[in-house]
């Protein structure tokens, strides 16, 4: 009663399969820059602001990280719903993953601001620098610096993370490996072809976030 | 360098592959397997009541832990109830986690490539179910563009609705619950599914809607039957003769209309020849 491996059956699904890592990178970049937007606004509402003001970034950096990205997207999807707010399935993960990883980023960020010196600010003040010089020269430079290696991890993060996406009827990687094990039951090859597609999209993208970051910011990353 | 980092990632991932291919992840157990460790490991989907759910005290109940308490009985082992959702419920028998599947396993070649299958338990019948207020009477309502149609992920009539109503989208879930869910709240239109159980579970969970269903018998009616390993013969031997007798003594039709709450639509016609 051996299970006799028969990839013939699932070779057809290739390019179908390829179709849904396409969904993937679109989802976890979509999602990726709508969660550094409101990572970098809460960062800077805990770095800059006055601690009352900074409460509400505090509570929601509390919230987001203290509860599972699936109910997040379970009360978007299914709970918004009854009350009368029907947003589509694409949407409400996107906003899910944002909201989840805006919280996750918000911590990154904030340590990089952290990072830079008081010393380089008095400097700054010294030379006579504006508030905006000082953030252009020597602020950002040095948090983009220090914050760079950890969000490139946190992008292939979001990657994994779009396999919750199946569950809510978008046909990316995950849901297709689904359908086409449905279709076949060859679990062990449709899972495998899958997991080689996230293998290639995690390796792409960590190659160029490597090769940027050291054009960039003389980094030097390992890819693998 | 970078070679050497590749090779790291990637020989796990070739020996995992090697393993499968050549050693057989697992035996399924063989009747006598079964009646030496004096357990039968059944696997039921707990989230398609009428024919299995949780009761009060978190048992799983239902017309198949019935009618598989009745095969336990009759085999004189115990019986396990393992819980298995519609997608994973194969590759649960072919990693040998369970003896038999249950959870409405319907009859394709498509299926019996990888499983092996019983003589029929019960038929299915199909029909739309949809809500009152879209207008919705027949099949050919469903092919237009606009229209929401929302199935479960990996059930038989996916690829049937492609064919039949290639215009319509298709929005797939991950469970009955949420298929119901989306209808109820406006995500969908309709669905086309088994009717069987639609009336037992629609009213209870969701009561507030005006829900509709219509029969279509065009489509035909599948054969549920138990789901066993590729190549497990003794123990599908036994169970043909087991659910031969539970036919004609009326236990399988009596617990149906314990459970479903009406006879069954089409009957399984039951011969002596299998």
């Amino acid at each position: 009663m051996a299970y006799t491996l028969q990839w013939g059956q699932v070779l057809p699904y290739f390019w179908y399969l390829l179709g849904g890592a396409l969904v993937a990178l679109e989802l976890s970049f979509l999602g990726f820059i709508g969660g550094f937007a409101i990572g970098l606004c809460n960062a800077s509402a805990l770095h800059f602001l006055p601690r009352g003001a900074g409460r509400i970034a505090r509570a929601y950096v509390v919230f987001f990280l203290n509860t599972p990205l699936l109910v997040q997207i379970f009360f978007i999807f299914f709970g918004l719903p009854e009350a009368g707010i029907l947003i589509g399935p694409f949407t409400a993960v996107l906003i899910g993953i944002a909201l989840n990883e805006g919280a996750y980023l918000t911590e990154t960020l904030r340590g990089g601001f952290a990072s830079v010196r008081r010393e380089e600010l008095d400097a700054a003040e010294t030379l006579g620098m504006s508030r905006f010089q000082t953030l252009r020269y020597v602020v950002l430079p040095q948090v983009c610096r220090a914050v760079y290696p950890a969000l490139s991890n946190q992008y292939i993060l979001v990657t994994m993370t779009t396999s919750i996406a199946s569950i809510f009827g978008i046909e990316e990687l995950t849901g297709r490996a689904y359908n086409v094990n449905a279709e076949t039951f060859r679990s062990f090859e449709v899972f495998s072809l899958a997991a080689v597609d996230y293998v290639g999209l995690t390796i792409v993208a960590s190659a160029l976030l490597a090769l940027a970051g050291r054009a960039l910011f003389r980094l030097r990353m390992r890819v693998i | 360098m970078i070679r050497r980092r590749l090779s790291l990632l990637l020989t796990p991932l070739v020996l995992a592959l090697l393993l499968l291919g050549t050693a057989p992840p697992a035996n399924a157990a063989s009747l006598d397997e079964i009646l030496k460790a004096g357990e039968i490991r059944v696997g039921v989907n707990p989230t398609l009541p009428p024919r299995a759910q949780y009761d009060d005290q978190n048992a799983i109940t239902g017309f198949e832990p019935e009618l598989a308490a009745a095969l336990a009985k009759k085999l004189g082992v115990k019986l396990t109830l393992v819980p298995v959702g519609s997608p994973d419920r194969v590759p649960f028998v072919a990693a040998n986690r369970i003896d038999i599947v249950m959870g409405a396993m319907s009859r394709t070649s498509d299926r019996a490539k990888v499983i092996d299958f019983t003589v029929p338990v019960h038929s299915e019948n199909y029909g739309i179910i949809t809500r009152d207020d879209t207008g919705i009477t027949k099949m050919a309502d469903l092919d237009r563009d606009g229209v929401t149609l929302v199935q479960v992920r990996g059930t038989v009539m996916i690829p049937v609705l492609q064919k039949l109503a290639p215009k319509a989208h298709m929005l797939l879930l991950d469970n009955y619950e949420d298929r119901d869910r989306a209808i109820a709240q406006g995500r969908a239109m309709a669905s086309v599914d088994g009717i069987d159980t639609a009336n037992f579970r629609l009213n209870k969970q969701f009561g507030a809607t005006k829900w509709k269903l219509i029969a279509t018998p065009e489509l035909g009616v599948t054969w549920s039957c138990l789901g066993i390993a590729k190549g497990n013969t003794t123990l599908r031997d036994y169970l043909n003769v087991a659910l031969y007798e539970l036919h004609t003594d009326g236990t399988v039709e009596a617990l149906w209309e314990k459970w479903f709450g009406r006879p069954m639509d089409t009957k399984v016609p039951v011969t002596p020849w299998f």
